[in-house]
């Protein structure tokens, strides 16, 4: 079953009750998050992986790892160290991570995060609380909200609900749900009253970021033999042009009488 | 040598030694305190100008290959080893810069194992790895001829076409993959460079410059070691004017004869103009097909930085090149070739570094320490360049060393004594010299202890008092050891004794009647909270738990407005609770909010300057309502115009 969180802005009252029980979780430090908040643009850092942002007329939402279903930073990890699971969260391997930094580059809502500050520096981003998943709890930033603002479940499920709570009240809402299509879906997906493009989401039928590379890089061995092979007839044709005038220069040689 | 190669070589030397030290110090301290590099910018200079740019403009490897061994143009073997030589250098210093600039060095050979093919990355990783070994063996010939290893070097020269057609082939995928890395960002890069053609965009640029590289490297060799391959023997006289009969009076002025490598270098540099203007073309078609117009036209900044690369890149080498006069001339062409390499590097940037700014909403500028390193691995590079091509045949048959000192590579060994005069003690002694004065300096420059911006704020020391009672205080916010003597006795006398506390303390905190000032004000220049959340809401819990009014999750609403953003101005006031802890004494009460309280400064003199103001005026004792009044350090320094300056900022 893949896993998922709903999220209504209209609910939201900017407590950032989920952003210090994401980060206590986590077990980084409360006043390294304070900190960032003031520090960063988006108050986005290693030491806090989820913040709320003002996303206008006079609503918050709270924003971290969207769990793409095609995310961009497991398609450009050159060692893999990023995956897909197939409950949902988008998981970042240590072990495996070399450090060049790609995955914050190629997320589109700037979520992968560095520990700049360390000697031996690892990415940081939400893990959707794997582990308390695997217990049967749920994730930290679910359970804190006050509001109950954020809701945890299958996406499927996640999905009927933010339709059903549009049809229901549909001067409430807008009639979209963000998340359902954008970059080929998301795990976490958002119902609004207002436009929330301030958290980066675009165009709504704007294609997964995979699919601009992947299709080409699986044809990148390709090319290279068929330039190898384009380059061998290449050469054997002038080659044999070569000998040929070579041959008749000889024979024009030998037709000449030697002075 | 000449001198002024020497003075050269000291010069790369000093920054390869300063790179050095900074890389060391970025191997102490990490990322973060030696780069500039952020979250918002997460590729620098490291990864955009040395691994992409110096790529790219080390394509003369694979582009003169193409030249002598697939087509088979016998004109351009001259620059085949120096080719390669530049390739396998610019390589090698594009993936030394590299492995300082990822997180975790020590882990760089883990793309070997762990494989994802999806990525583009993992590609140019594995393209550039087997590249250089690439590179490393059409190298190898020169070294084992000049070891006699004939038998090895058969072999190699067996298989020159093979590895040859290896190299181009897997040059053809890494540089165009270099520019399918930003193809993951179609949101993030500026719309003027991110274009589905990035890949054959880079590839097209890449061998272009590259060639034009391999041109300026066989020029600047030519000006310093062999200038009659370049100037041609009439240099310095002027060109002879010949005669020749050709039916009018009129004589023919005909030039001298001019270098001998002239007409290669112009065959390579006109061919690498071609590349570039078909690179022009491209440029242009892309725009147009691809909807750039209008970003270009807009005249922000991106435009112009678009149009200078153009310009350098594609435009100016063409021109310079299809120019009779300089095509003729070696300066002229050596230009062509720096702007189209100038032109590629900013390329480079304005695709990896500039491009983003818009998105990331910020700016970012290399620190002293990445530009030492990025810096100091290409004068490594080039004082190697220098150390082989002066003693292996790669500029010319006979190299430099050998000219003036031959038979010292013969690994004969018995003239060790001759080594050591030529090879040791002259270099050196001058290299560990630089070294005794560069090292130290580079250290001092950029450690980063010594630069690190000092923090904003300093924490504010309660008063000290003078004597037992506290009735004469000392002050002294920003611990800078000036102290101002503040009459705490005299004041409370004057302003009416027990009663006039909450005068100047506004006792903010409950059953508080005189709280210091540093209590909440805690830092010198840093606005400060005085409200105290977590507190107010575990009082606030247990308040409900024992009343059982509201489960605790709900407890937010006991001040905060429902459904609603948490603001000061929806929030319910402080009074409302603390009307009596905050203001015993049954004073007014001001407008209270929620928000920031002042800074120490701010607080201080805000609350005398009011009062000494008016004071002054009253008793018409000005010197009152001065700044001196209390900084007494003041008083020899300041000038009276500058006093008045001072003091308009509290004009309430």
């Amino acid at each position: 079953m893949m896993y998922g969180i709903l999220v209504d802005v209209t609910k939201c009252t900017a407590c950032e009750k989920c952003v210090v029980a994401c980060t206590a979780s986590k077990g980084r430090s409360l006043k390294a998050a304070e900190r960032d908040r003031a520090v960063t643009s988006d108050g986005l850092s290693a030491d806090r992986l989820a913040t709320i942002l003002n996303v206008g007329e006079g609503r918050f939402a709270r924003k971290s790892c969207m769990h793409c279903l095609e995310p961009a930073c497991v398609s450009a990890c050159l060692v893999g160290g990023l995956t897909k699971s197939p409950g949902g969260p988008v998981i970042y391997d240590r072990d495996k991570c070399i450090g060049c930094r790609y995955c914050m580059l190629a997320c589109p809502f700037h979520i992968p995060r560095y520990e700049w500050d360390k000697t031996v520096p690892y990415v940081v981003k939400c893990d959707m609380c794997r582990e308390r998943i695997e217990q049967n709890l749920k994730p930290a930033c679910v359970e804190a909200c006050p509001e109950k603002a954020l809701t945890f479940g299958a996406r499927e499920d996640l999905l009927l609900q933010a339709r059903e709570s549009i049809r229901n009240y549909p001067d409430k809402y807008r009639d979209h749900i963000w998340g359902e299509k954008e970059f080929g879906g998301t795990s976490v997906m958002y119902i609004a009253d207002v436009d929330l493009g301030a958290l980066g989401w675009p165009a709504a039928e704007t294609e997964a970021i995979p699919a601009l590379t992947e299709p080409l890089v699986h044809k990148t061995p390709f090319i290279g033999l068929g330039v190898a092979v384009g380059l061998v007839g290449l050469n054997w044709i002038i080659r044999r042009r070569d000998e040929l005038a070579q041959l008749r220069q000889d024979q024009a040689g030998k037709d000449m009488p030697h002075e | 040598m000449s001198n002024r190669l020497r003075i050269f070589k000291d010069f790369l030397w000093i920054l390869a030694l300063a790179g050095l030290t900074a890389a060391l110090i970025r191997m102490f301290f990490g990322l973060g305190a030696t780069t500039n590099l952020s979250d918002a910018v997460p590729w620098g200079l490291w990864k955009v100008l040395n691994m992409v740019g110096g790529v790219a403009l080390s394509t003369s490897g694979f582009t003169v290959g193409f030249l002598v061994y697939v087509l088979r143009l016998k004109k351009f073997r001259p620059f085949m080893k120096p080719a390669i030589l530049i390739a396998f250098l610019g390589y090698g210093c594009s993936c030394a810069a590299l492995l300082f600039d990822i997180g975790l060095p020590h882990r760089f050979w883990h793309p070997i194992f762990m494989w994802n093919i999806n990525s583009f990355l993992f590609e140019v990783f594995w393209c550039v790895m087997l590249y250089f070994t690439v590179t490393a063996i059409e190298l190898a010939p020169v070294i084992f001829e000049r070891l006699r290893a004939e038998k090895i070097s058969r072999i190699l020269h067996r298989i020159a076409f093979a590895v040859v057609v290896i190299g181009i082939s897997l040059s053809s995928l890494h540089h165009s993959s270099l520019g399918s890395l930003f193809l993951v960002t179609p949101l993030r890069l500026h719309p003027l460079w991110y274009t589905p053609w990035l890949p054959l965009l880079f590839i097209v640029s890449a061998m272009g410059a590259g060639m034009m590289v391999a041109v300026l490297a066989k020029i600047l060799w030519g000006v310093g070691y062999e200038p009659l391959s370049v100037t041609g023997p009439a240099s310095g006289s002027p060109a002879p004017l010949i005669r020749i009969d050709n039916g009018s009076s009129e004589p023919v002025r005909v030039r001298g004869p001019e270098g001998y490598e002239m007409p290669s270098i112009r065959g390579l540099a006109t061919i690498a103009a071609g590349i570039l203007g078909l690179y022009l073309i491209l440029k242009i078609a892309d725009l147009s097909l691809n909807g750039g117009w209008p970003y270009l036209l807009a005249g922000t900044w991106e435009s112009w930085l678009f149009l200078v690369e153009v310009v350098l890149t594609a435009a100016l080498p063409v021109v310079l090149l299809a120019l009779p006069w300089t095509r003729r001339s070696p300066a002229g062409i050596g230009l062509a070739a720096a702007t189209a390499a100038v032109g590629l590097a900013l390329n480079r940037l304005n695709v990896g570094i500039f491009g983003y700014f818009r998105d990331a909403g910020t700016i970012y500028f290399p620190s002293l320490i990445e530009w030492a390193v990025g810096v100091g691995v290409v004068a490594a590079a080039g004082l190697v360049l220098f150390g082989v091509a002066e003693n292996l045949p790669i500029f010319s048959e006979l190299p430099p060393a050998a000219k003036s000192r031959a038979g010292l590579f013969r690994l004969s060994y018995g003239s060790l004594r001759q080594l050591w005069n030529t090879a040791l003690t002259d270099s050196l002694h001058r290299v560990s010299l630089i070294a005794i004065f560069i090292i130290p300096l580079a250290f001092v420059l950029m450690y980063p202890p010594f630069y690190e911006s000092p923090n904003s704020g300093f924490d504010v020391r309660p008063a000290i008092g003078v004597d037992a009672e506290r009735a004469v205080l000392k002050i002294d916010g920003d611990h800078g050891g000036v102290t101002t003597v503040f009459k705490h006795a005299d004041h409370q006398k004057r302003l009416g004794d027990s009663a006039s506390c909450g005068k100047c303390h506004h006792a903010s905190l409950p059953h508080d009647k005189s709280t210091p000032c540093s209590r909440c004000h805690r830092a010198m220049n840093d606005p400060t909270k005085i409200f105290n959340h977590d507190y107010h809401l575990a009082a606030v819990v247990e308040k409900n738990l024992i009343t059982g009014l509201n489960p605790e999750n709900y407890s937010c609403r006991e001040c905060h407005a429902e459904q609603r953003p948490k603001t000061a101005l929806n929030t319910k006031n402080c009074l409302e609770c603390h009307k009596e802890d905050m203001f015993p004494a049954g004073r007014p009460s001001p407008e209270i909010d929620l928000r920031l309280a002042g800074a120490f400064r701010e607080a201080m003199h805000g609350t005398c300057v009011e009062c000494h103001k008016i004071e002054a005026v009253k008793l018409s004792r000005p010197q009152l309502g001065d700044c001196r009044a209390c900084h007494e350090s003041l008083r020899s320094r300041m000038t009276p115009e500058a006093v008045v300056a001072g003091l308009s900022k509290f004009d309430l």
